[in-house]
């Protein structure tokens, strides 16, 4: 009878030794899974910070968006690009919204929006160099038509645009389109008003400014702005700056310019339909 | 919600965002207009200047982030290919929302194709958040409190099969 109850006592200490043990068992891996969910906590906390700094940097790097204007009319840098565009265009003939001599034998069309970056980009890095090439050479002559890309409200597009052709009126279209690049402000930052307009044309050499205001309200140039913007679409344009490029007087063709800060395809392809 | 269709859900969301990331790349490239309910909209974004980071098409960047999602995704689950599918998650949404606040308030224009992206990005990251922070599947019997994920029972020990 004794040893039947030490048996039974013996499991029952077994049993409780067993659920002890189970229980601490528990415990241990309760409290390690506790200390890998805070660890996972820590982790996902440390990537949102690290996220959130990256992002924080691309948006301070990429421009706050609106903070960056044109520069004054009578600014330094407003100077420094009048002084690089008289050096580019003095001596080049002009003629509405062509640069150039009219019997050149190659022309180039530029569809451009006066507001959109790509364009000041190849204005500033590649165009130059065609210019000094081929245009002033009497190789080439650049007619530049208006595709809006960049401009956000199509009102600001036509009256830039159209500032721009009613220079064109005393044949000084060309300098005003350039000191627009030059002095282009940051991309939809509201910089293209009325007093920029009008700063900008005070800095075109030789404009009178009271011609040029009566030629803003001609229709004819807004019908050129929708002329022009129907001839990019049926050439397939769906950015800027693109061109169309062949012999002057013949139909033009599309010219894909692989690289905007090298003159060197669009010179090539200048020459190449020159002596075709 | 469990761990493997969650898991299948983020394959197949990562291949929904390749195919978008592809066409917008393709498009970019190509110099062709991108397909646009919304008029000229996802042209205007396509040429904005936020178009390209330090000169690398964003689209380009959202392809490889989205293959980069898919190889930790199809790579054998461990708390390394969780954490590594968390990340990039994150980054991408992250990335998606900077982009969003570009066309919202520095493009004013929205992009369609953009937007489904950023969508399908937020959702991978909030299940790669959950798949995350639950971790591994408990082994069987590991836990006393907690049945092993069922199993069907051997062919012997089944049920008297009823005539």
């Amino acid at each position: 009878m004794s040893s039947v109850n030490d048996s039974e006592s013996d499991l029952t200490r077994k049993q409780r030794r067993e659920q002890a043990r189970e229980e601490r068992r528990a415990a241990e891996q309760a409290q390690a899974q506790q200390a890998s969910q805070r660890k996972r906590l820590y982790q996902l906390g440390g990537v949102a910070v690290v996220v959130v700094v990256v992002i924080a940097v691309i948006l301070v790097a990429t421009g706050s968006g609106g903070s960056k204007n044109a520069p004054a009319p009578k600014s330094a840098a407003a100077t420094a690009a009048s002084t690089a565009v008289i050096a580019l265009l003095q001596g080049i003939p002009e003629s509405a919204n062509a640069l150039g001599k009219p019997n050149a034998p190659v022309t180039v069309q530029y569809f451009g929006d006066l507001e959109c970056p790509f364009c000041k980009q190849f204005t500033l890095t590649s165009l130059p160099s065609v210019i000094q090439k081929d245009v002033r050479t009497g190789k080439a002559r650049l007619e530049y038509r208006s595709m809006e890309t960049a401009t956000r409200e199509k009102e600001i597009f036509q009256t830039q645009q159209v500032a721009a052709l009613a220079a064109g009126k005393q044949n000084r279209m060309w300098y005003f389109v350039e000191l627009f690049y030059h002095e282009q402000g940051e991309e939809d930052s509201g910089y293209v008003t009325e007093s920029y307009l009008q700063g900008l044309a005070a800095q075109v050499p030789g404009l009178n400014l009271s011609e040029w205001t009566a030629a803003r309200n001609d229709p004819a140039y807004s019908n050129e702005v929708i002329s022009d913007a129907q001839a990019a679409n049926q050439a397939g344009f769906t950015g800027t700056p693109s061109f169309l490029i062949g012999k002057t007087g013949s139909t033009l063709q599309k010219f894909e310019d692989s690289d905007l800060t090298n003159p060197a395809t669009m010179e090539a392809q200048i020459e190449k339909v020159a002596k075709s | 919600m469990n761990r493997r269709s969650v898991r299948i859900a983020m394959i197949v969301l990562t291949v929904v965002g390749i195919g978008i990331a592809s066409y917008v790349t393709y498009v970019h490239y190509a110099g062709i207009k991108p397909a646009c309910t919304a008029g000229e909209s996802c042209t205007k974004v396509q040429t904005s200047t936020y178009s390209e980071l330090a000169g690398v098409p964003v689209a380009l960047m959202g392809l490889i982030g989205y293959l980069a999602i898919l190889a930790t995704l199809l790579a054998p689950e461990s708390e390394n290919t969780r954490f590594a599918t968390l990340v990039l998650t994150l980054g991408g949404f992250g990335f998606s929302a900077y982009l969003t606040y570009r066309e919202l308030f520095s493009i004013h224009a929205i992009c369609e194709w953009c937007v489904t992206s950023a969508i399908v990005m937020t959702i991978m990251m909030l299940l790669s958040v959950w798949r995350f922070l639950r971790g591994a599947a408990p082994a069987s019997g590991a836990h006393p409190h907690e049945p092993a994920l069922a199993a069907p029972p051997a062919e012997g020990i089944r049920g008297p099969r009823v005539a």
